[in-house]
């Protein structure tokens, strides 16, 4: 289903009219547990709402972060979003960001099988993005917290739901009118 | 309509913030018949020689040095009752139980605010160390929840490493990350909710603390992550100690991903993996089903089996 998703966001974003796109790293750590760390686009539309709406895509696992050469679970988290940038005119945007999305755990040993490995994201967040005037680059940070869609019971104990990540983008597109 | 957007995003978490600090009173409304009152006392306290090997036998005989001896440890905000059922389940067994009480535990409101992880890790170090040096040779531990995590952080900082070698270590539903979500954020809304209160039947209130003042999940999360972390680079457990994780699959407490944790981190001192087993269960701790308002067949066969495999243990 995400995969659908994914091609059908790709789908509009080369036939609409693109006013930015934005491709970049993002570190995330969550409260009290992992750092999962990856990577990040963001898609603003000419035709409308330029430069206030973004309809973004991130991919973070802890293989990039916590469980990379430890012990830790190896989880990744596929994110849906969509921003709205507040003071679009200034260098400092507030923002405003629904994710939705899905975790996915490895839980690696067949003994584990029946346990809980998923979960589905969602999360209001609040951040700031900086762009400099001149630069082709821009900082996105930004703090967030899943809300219980589900017993939690049923989900892994290494979703937790408070979590603050740090982006940065580059540029690929800007159209300057 | 700027301003009015400006406004709301200060105004906001500004109210937020105040609803929830006034929201909250200081302390609880603690009675008589709580467990967090000065009336009622874990009853340890009172005659330790029914609860620990080392105050029954003070001067224990060749045979008596000869008995396999487990210390049970419960989790946090309970006490000793957790493991009372093993104890009487274990009357006749050639072991012995040594069901030890943790610091801080079973007293008062007070004393149970004021205690540190390292107050409650003290009490199996005291019974332990009291036994060794009584020379007691083959000790086990069965550690249930938070003592789970005491046990592992033990083996964490080597302290096995310079006395005698457990024989086998039990956990049952141990904790490594919580299962309730807001557990982790503690730290942070702690000093607004100042305590939480326990959803337990009154029943429960003799035994449990029913207030829990944030200072201790502080503390609890601060264990836990100790042991995460410590997971994650690896632990190995003292030479010859045979290990087994007992978890029910949809733990409300302690987080089944807790013994996967457990699993991937802790080896055996060969190099193997320790045992693991997921019990059909949905209650935290499913080896006490004294007082649970409504015990299944299935729960009933789950403690019956865990018994059984411990006690196989111990002779």
């Amino acid at each position: 289903m995400k995969k659908y998703f994914l091609f059908y966001l790709l789908f509009c974003a080369g036939f609409a009219e693109a006013q930015q796109l934005n491709v970049g790293i993002r570190l995330q750590k969550t409260h009290q547990m992992y750092w999962e760390n990856g990577v990040s686009a963001q898609y603003s539309f000419a035709n409308f709402k330029p430069d206030r709406l973004f309809v973004g895509f991130d991919f973070v696992t802890s293989r990039l972060g916590t469980a990379f050469n430890s012990n830790a679970l190896k989880q990744g988290s596929y994110i849906f979003s969509g921003s709205w940038h507040f003071f679009k005119k200034r260098q400092v945007h507030l923002v405003g960001r629904l994710n939705a999305g899905y975790l996915n755990t490895d839980l690696e040993e067949d003994v584990f099988a029946e346990l809980p490995s998923s979960a589905v994201l969602l999360a209001p967040e609040l951040g700031l993005n900086y762009s400099p005037k001149n630069l082709p680059f821009s900082f996105n940070t930004g703090i967030g917290f899943y809300v219980n869609t589900q017993e939690e019971s049923k989900t892994p104990g290494t979703f937790q739901p408070l979590y603050y990540h740090m982006t940065l983008y580059y540029k690929l597109f800007e159209n300057r009118k | 309509m700027k301003t009015l957007l400006k406004n709301i995003l200060i105004a906001g978490p500004l109210f937020l913030t105040a609803s929830l600090f006034f929201a909250c009173s200081d302390a609880p409304e603690i009675t008589d018949s709580l467990l967090d009152g000065d009336v009622l006392f874990d009853p340890s306290l009172y005659a330790p020689e029914e609860y620990l090997v080392s105050a029954k036998f003070p001067n224990p005989s060749a045979d008596d040095l000869d008995k396999h001896i487990l210390i049970a440890s419960h989790g946090y905000s309970a006490s000793t009752f957790e493991w009372q059922e093993f104890v009487d389940w274990s009357a006749d067994a050639d072991y012995r139980v040594s069901s030890l009480l943790l610091d801080g535990h079973g007293r008062t409101y007070g004393d149970f605010k004021a205690s540190k992880w390292e107050d409650w890790r003290a009490a199996i170090i005291r019974e332990f160390e009291l036994l060794e040096r009584l020379g007691y040779t083959k000790i086990s531990f069965v550690g249930s929840s938070t003592s789970g995590a005491l046990l592992l952080e033990l083996m964490e900082t080597g302290y096995f490493d310079k006395h005698v070698k457990p024989k086998n270590i039990f956990f049952v539903d141990p904790i490594v990350v919580p299962t309730a979500k807001l557990q982790t954020i503690v730290d942070i809304v702690g000093p607004m909710l100042v305590y939480l209160e326990a959803d337990q039947p009154a029943e429960e209130d003799k035994y449990w603390y029913r207030f829990r003042p944030y200072q201790t999940i502080n503390e609890l999360n601060e264990v836990i992550q100790k042991v995460r972390k410590g997971l994650e680079k690896g632990i190995v457990a003292p030479t010859g100690t045979f290990i087994k994780s007992f978890h029910s699959k949809f733990d409300p407490t302690a987080s089944t991903t807790s013994t996967v944790l457990i699993y991937k981190g802790l080896r055996l001192s060969d190099g193997n993996k320790i045992e693991v087993q997921i019990m059909d269960s949905e209650i935290h701790v499913f080896t006490r089903l004294s007082l649970r308002p409504s015990v299944s067949p299935l729960e009933r066969s789950n403690q019956q089996n865990v018994f059984a495999q411990m006690a196989a243990k111990l002779n």
